[in-house]
């Protein structure tokens, strides 16, 4: 090898791999070990599986970007070392056992581990290239930008009317509200069933139509994500099934990243499916992830074979 | 209460992703129907007007009968695998699952035909027996008819295919009294009529095929499964 290539390397090796935490602030760095990361996630098996791969991203704009990402509640680590990409205006299902930290893991996109006590990351998650966990990022826009379905819907005891007007108020909005609620109620496919009652409580909706609201009112501050933790979980099959189809709707304009232990329910709904398992510390990791028909019907890893034939977990 | 508020809105269908996901495979099965038939015509052409090139044309175009196949039934599996499909649904996928599969072999004796005609345009010219252009055209009809029963679920139109295969048959018992009777008198020509008796002899398979896309009908439209061509 001619000199220039050795120091071609070299210096390519100290602004991709700085040890310092210092350089996570400065921006054109940060880019650099971007990059990099990129090209290493195609092969960078995360976790401790030798076959787990990362999804490589064809196309399309990278939403989420995970970097190794470590969870921890205390000394207790949930989540291990976790890089994956989420694709922009797709749905990405998060599937696995009970306990191995998806719903760890999908709380660490928007930044909701912030409120639990002892709750801390490691590695990166860089939101459209921005580290989420940078100083001076601020969780409320997070929030924001980044919203959440949770698995009980959980309607403010207010009308229906005010659950989707709240939020837009308290971020200052100055627009026509009546507007804003109808429209955001015509996207969570709910306008039709409430538009002569919005002034009655929200809580006297079905369970499935309070959830619906819920996404309503997530979808009013016009977020960019709607994360979504086990939406359909207190809800009867055909609920779930709406819940699924507006979801189909939804992506034309958000992106979705939903947390289930319904197999079925990632399989039919989501363009791709990453599988969580844990291991023998209990700390989940990615076992694979990929574009949900592939993962269902051709797994790469025998550890997600056994779990979605149900010889596991 | 939920189901109420589903019966209210007719413009928010339950399972859109799955209908249109079932419906573009229909059409793809239709599609390859449509490409089968043409290649047969093309196939029964090359035969009568010793059409080298046509026959080459057919034997060429069955890569795109094989792919379109391939990606009917690797699409059904992720269905399948996906959507948990059920009852009807599952019946419906299962059906066109195997019409697919039976029509790419359709294609095969399409081009099984298209090589015979190869083979006889190198050897010298002996009419062709009227009956092989008879089964060829009733091939397709039948393959017209299959589909269109399989588009309706129609278990009387796949009841009215199975039983039109006798005519094929009939004509293809026909065809082998000929070919025997004419390797008898004229021993020089027996090339030429064991290929004309393979010819037809691909015309029935393909009519018995035609048979199994009106049984997948009939049990798609009924749950049963029956042997309507004994």
């Amino acid at each position: 090898m001619p000199e220039s290539g050795e120091d071609v390397s070299v210096r390519t090796k100290e602004e991709i791999a700085p040890s310092g935490e210092t350089l996570v602030h400065e921006a054109p760095r940060i880019r650099l070990m971007t990059d990099q990361a990129v090209d290493e996630a195609e092969q960078f098996a995360p976790g401790a599986s030798e076959q787990s791969v990362a999804m490589p991203i064809e196309d399309g704009k990278v939403v989420f970007e995970l970097q190794s990402l470590s969870c921890y509640y205390g000394s207790f680590r949930a989540v291990k070392e976790i890089s994956l990409r989420v694709p922009h205006n797709q749905i990405t299902a998060v599937i696995g056992p009970s306990g191995c930290g998806k719903s760890t893991l999908l709380r660490s996109f928007n930044r909701m581990n912030d409120l639990i006590d002892g709750a801390r990351i490691t590695g990166q998650i860089l939101y459209h290239g921005v580290d989420l966990y940078a100083d001076g990022v601020d969780p409320v826009e997070v929030r924001r930008r980044i919203g959440m379905v949770f698995q009980k819907p959980n309607p403010f005891p207010k009308s229906i009317y005010d659950n989707v007007a709240f939020g837009p108020r308290v971020a200052g909005f100055r627009g026509r509200m009546g507007e804003l609620v109808e429209e955001s109620l015509r996207r969570a496919a709910l306008w039709d069933e409430v538009k002569d009652k919005l002034k009655s409580p929200g809580t006297e909706l079905s369970g499935g139509q309070q959830q619906r609201l819920c996404i309503a009112r997530a979808i009013a501050v016009e977020p960019d994500v709607i994360l979504m933790d086990e939406p359909c979980s207190s809800l009867d099959p055909i609920a779930t099934l709406k819940i699924e189809e507006l979801m189909h709707e939804l992506k034309q304009n958000y992106t979705i990243v939903i947390v289930t232990h319904n197999m079925q329910q990632a399989a039919r709904a989501s363009d791709l499916t990453a599988f969580l398992t844990m291991g023998p510390d209990r700390a989940g990791y990615l076992v694979e992830m990929a574009p949900t028909q592939k993962l269902f019907t051709s797994p790469d890893n025998r550890l997600t074979e056994d779990y979605i034939t149900g010889r596991f977990g | 209460m939920e189901s109420a508020t589903h019966a209210e809105g007719p413009q928010y269908s339950v399972r859109r992703t799955f209908e249109e996901a079932l419906d573009a495979t229909k059409d793809d099965v239709l599609r390859l129907g449509a490409m089968v038939e043409h290649a047969l015509e093309r196939a029964g052409r090359a035969l009568v007007d010793r059409d080298v090139e046509l026959a080459d044309q057919v034997r060429w175009d069955d890569a795109q009968v094989n792919e379109l196949q391939r990606s009917i039934n690797t699409g059904i599996t992720a269905l399948i695998a996906t959507q948990g499909p059920v009852a009807r649904d599952v019946r419906e996928l299962l059906a066109l699952y195997h019409a697919a599969t039976e029509l790419e072999r359709m294609g095969d004796y399409a081009v099984n035909i298209a090589k015979l005609a190869q083979q006889l345009a190198a050897e010298p010219e002996i009419p062709i027996l009227r009956q092989i252009p008879q089964m060829e055209q009733l091939c397709r009809e039948q393959l017209r008819a299959a589909m269109r029963a399989l588009v309706d679920v129609s278990e009387e139109e796949a009841r009215a295919v199975c039983a039109r295969d006798d005519e094929i048959d009939h004509l293809y018992n026909s065809v082998y009294e000929d070919t025997m009777s004419l390797m008898s008198v004229a021993p020089d020509k027996v090339r030429q009529a064991t290929h004309l008796l393979f010819a037809a002899h691909h015309l029935e398979r393909l009519g018995d095929r035609v048979t199994n896309i009106g049984e997948d009908v009939v049990y798609l439209a009924t749950g049963r499964i029956e042997d309507l061509n004994p």
